[in-house]
């Protein structure tokens, strides 16, 4: 019979590592929704068509709701060959990413090439750029502190690994330190791939604005001639691009827009997802796991 | 008979589809909306609520019962009007004198009856059986007809007038439909007007329609023409309805458009505007 691997028994090893865990699991979560609360309170009043697009589905479904809002407003067009083209003048009142696809339309892009024209690609980024300095959007910085804050699961990960690396060598059970190191494996990578895009601020916001304008939802089949074209694009903002189809669907259908981004709640491919990186924060995963701490010999 | 309501002004015809351009009407104090298209259980639909949170009065429409219909008004669809009225609260609920399925069959849309003695005793019967079923007063729809049946014993302003008088309900007059009757059946729709119980109106519909091969049609889907706000006014000469209701079904304008209508149907009968 040989000693305790680290002269550390098995099940104290376990109750130490998960107590550990769950510690750093609130810990983390606690840190990221303070990072990525963003600014509270600023309302959501003076959020554009297009900054609400950003919001529910990135740069992609900025330019859609842009399209929504000048089709809407009898700009522009599709040729059968895919690229757009102005039919009208540019309706009032639009953002300036509406220009620059209104801009785009006329050097004759299709809408999956609209990313790569300059004007669009900085009025894009400017669109960002307002959205963080609002506080609806993390910045590079909050994402880069917020996988910052991920890394102690990494540390206990690791210690972990080497707990039953080193358990497995003294020819102890490692069962139950598998399973809890698998589980901060798990919620460890989690953490740090999903990082969000919306700060707490700008999910709160999206929600409020999807109840203020939820007459633009696709099931009331919204009449844009008396909405106008602004809310054509605050419809394609909110509810996605099967509003650009409701809204035209030929149109949509020749500009070969993407019909389920972002549509029916905003469950999309998209990278930022829903969760704001606290799903991890109620540690549910683990939390059989305090009852195996008792069983003899099962920490390595 | 139960007093026609007191004074709501000028409204509109509800749709989910233009529910933000009702939402949106500072002035307005009450809509009309499709009984067969809410559901009685359960919570009222948001954008309703939030109308009623304004204190807007909403009144159930039906256009499915049937009064005019041989056999019984159907228990179940009566009582889904009773339960809208108390759902939103509404001082009454409206119906349209015409038939929508004979024999188990479904027309699909409203039909005009036959002006006959039997017709006025079935609708009556039928208004007696819904008024059993319903907490509030109900006003009666007479319905555009492009044509007369040819054993019609009775003329419009009569056929109502006796259905109104013998089962106590109120009267929804429609306004375009007025005009479209005088339009397509000869007369004139200020004759009609002289000859109804004005003081039974609960309300009126002022809507759009279109003239083709001679006929006009009572579309909901084209603006209210000229000579149907001079009706209006007309009207409002004779005994100003307490209110006044724009519908549209469809093929929905600008929204400046919409307010020019809603202002146009206030400046003919004295209303303030509600936009």
């Amino acid at each position: 019979m040989t000693g305790d691997t680290w002269g550390i028994p098995g099940p104290t090893f376990l109750a130490i590592y998960i107590a550990a865990a769950v510690v750093l699991i609130v810990a983390t979560a606690v840190t990221k929704s303070v990072l990525y609360r963003g600014k509270t309170g600023t309302g959501y009043e003076h959020v554009t068509p297009d900054q609400a697009a950003y919001l529910n589905g990135g740069e992609q479904l900025a330019l859609y709701s842009s399209l929504g809002t000048l089709r809407r407003g009898g700009a522009i067009g599709v040729q059968p060959d895919r690229t757009l083209t102005p039919v009208g003048p540019m309706p009032a009142g639009g953002s300036p990413l509406d220009t620059a696809v209104y801009n785009a339309a006329g050097k004759r892009l299709t809408a999956k090439q609209l990313h790569s024209d300059p004007w669009v690609r900085s009025a894009l980024d400017h669109l960002r750029e307002t959205l963080e300095r609002s506080g609806l959007v993390l910045t590079a910085e909050q994402r880069r502190a917020g996988r910052l804050a991920g890394l102690p699961m990494l540390a206990l990960l690791a210690v972990g690994v080497a707990r039953y690396v080193a358990g497995t060598q003294n020819h102890k059970p490692t069962g139950f330190l598998f399973v809890a190191v698998a589980a901060v494996a798990v919620i460890g990578f989690t953490g740090l791939v999903r990082t969000p895009v919306r700060t707490k601020a700008g999910t709160a916001a999206l929600a409020a604005l999807r109840r203020q304008h939820a007459h633009l939802a696709p099931a009331q089949a919204p009449a844009y001639a008396t909405y106008g074209a602004a809310a054509a694009g605050m419809g394609v903002a909110l509810f996605g691009a099967a509003s650009l189809y409701a809204l035209d669907p030929a149109f949509a259908a020749d500009a070969e827009v993407q019909r389920n981004l972002a549509s029916a709640g905003g469950s999309s491919g998209w990278s930022g997802g829903d969760s704001s990186g606290s799903s991890c924060g109620g540690g549910s995963s683990c939390g059989g796991g305090g009852g195996c701490g008792g069983g003899g010999g099962c920490g390595g | 008979m139960t007093a026609a309501p007191a004074s709501y002004g000028v409204g509109i015809g509800w749709r989910p589809e233009i529910a933000g351009f009702v939402a949106g009407l500072p002035g307005l104090r009450f809509v009309e909306v499709v009984a067969e298209s809410v559901r009685a259980s359960g919570p009222m639909p948001p954008a309703l609520a939030d109308l009623r949170a304004r204190d807007v009065t909403v009144v159930p429409h039906g256009v499915k019962l049937s009064l005019g219909g041989a056999e019984p008004v159907a228990a179940d669809r009566v009582a889904h009007l009773a339960a809208l009225a108390a759902l939103f609260d509404a001082p009454l609920v409206s119906e349209h004198i015409a038939f929508v399925r004979a024999g188990g069959v479904e027309a699909g849309h409203l039909l005009p009856l036959p002006r006959t003695r039997e017709a006025v005793d079935a609708t009556v019967a039928n208004v007696r059986r819904a008024q059993d079923g319903l907490p509030v007063p109900i006003a009666l729809e007479p319905i555009a007809a492009v044509f007369d049946w040819p054993d019609d014993e009775l003329d419009e302003a009569d056929f109502i007038t006796e259905i109104l008088a013998r089962s106590d309900a109120l009267l929804l007059l429609d306004i375009a439909n007025v005009y479209a009757n005088a339009r397509n059946r000869g007369g004139t729709p200020e004759a009609l007007l002289d000859r109804l119980p004005l003081e039974r109106v609960a309300y009126a519909h002022v809507a759009g329609g279109a003239e083709n091969e001679g006929i006009y049609h009572d579309t909901h889907l084209d603006p209210v023409s000229p000579a149907v706000l001079d009706l209006v006014a007309a009207l409002s000469a004779r005994r100003r309805p307490p209110a006044l209701l724009l519908e549209r079904d469809g093929a929905y304008p600008a929204a400046e458009v919409l307010r020019a209508e809603l202002d146009a149907i206030a400046a003919a009968a004295g209303y303030p505007a509600v936009t």
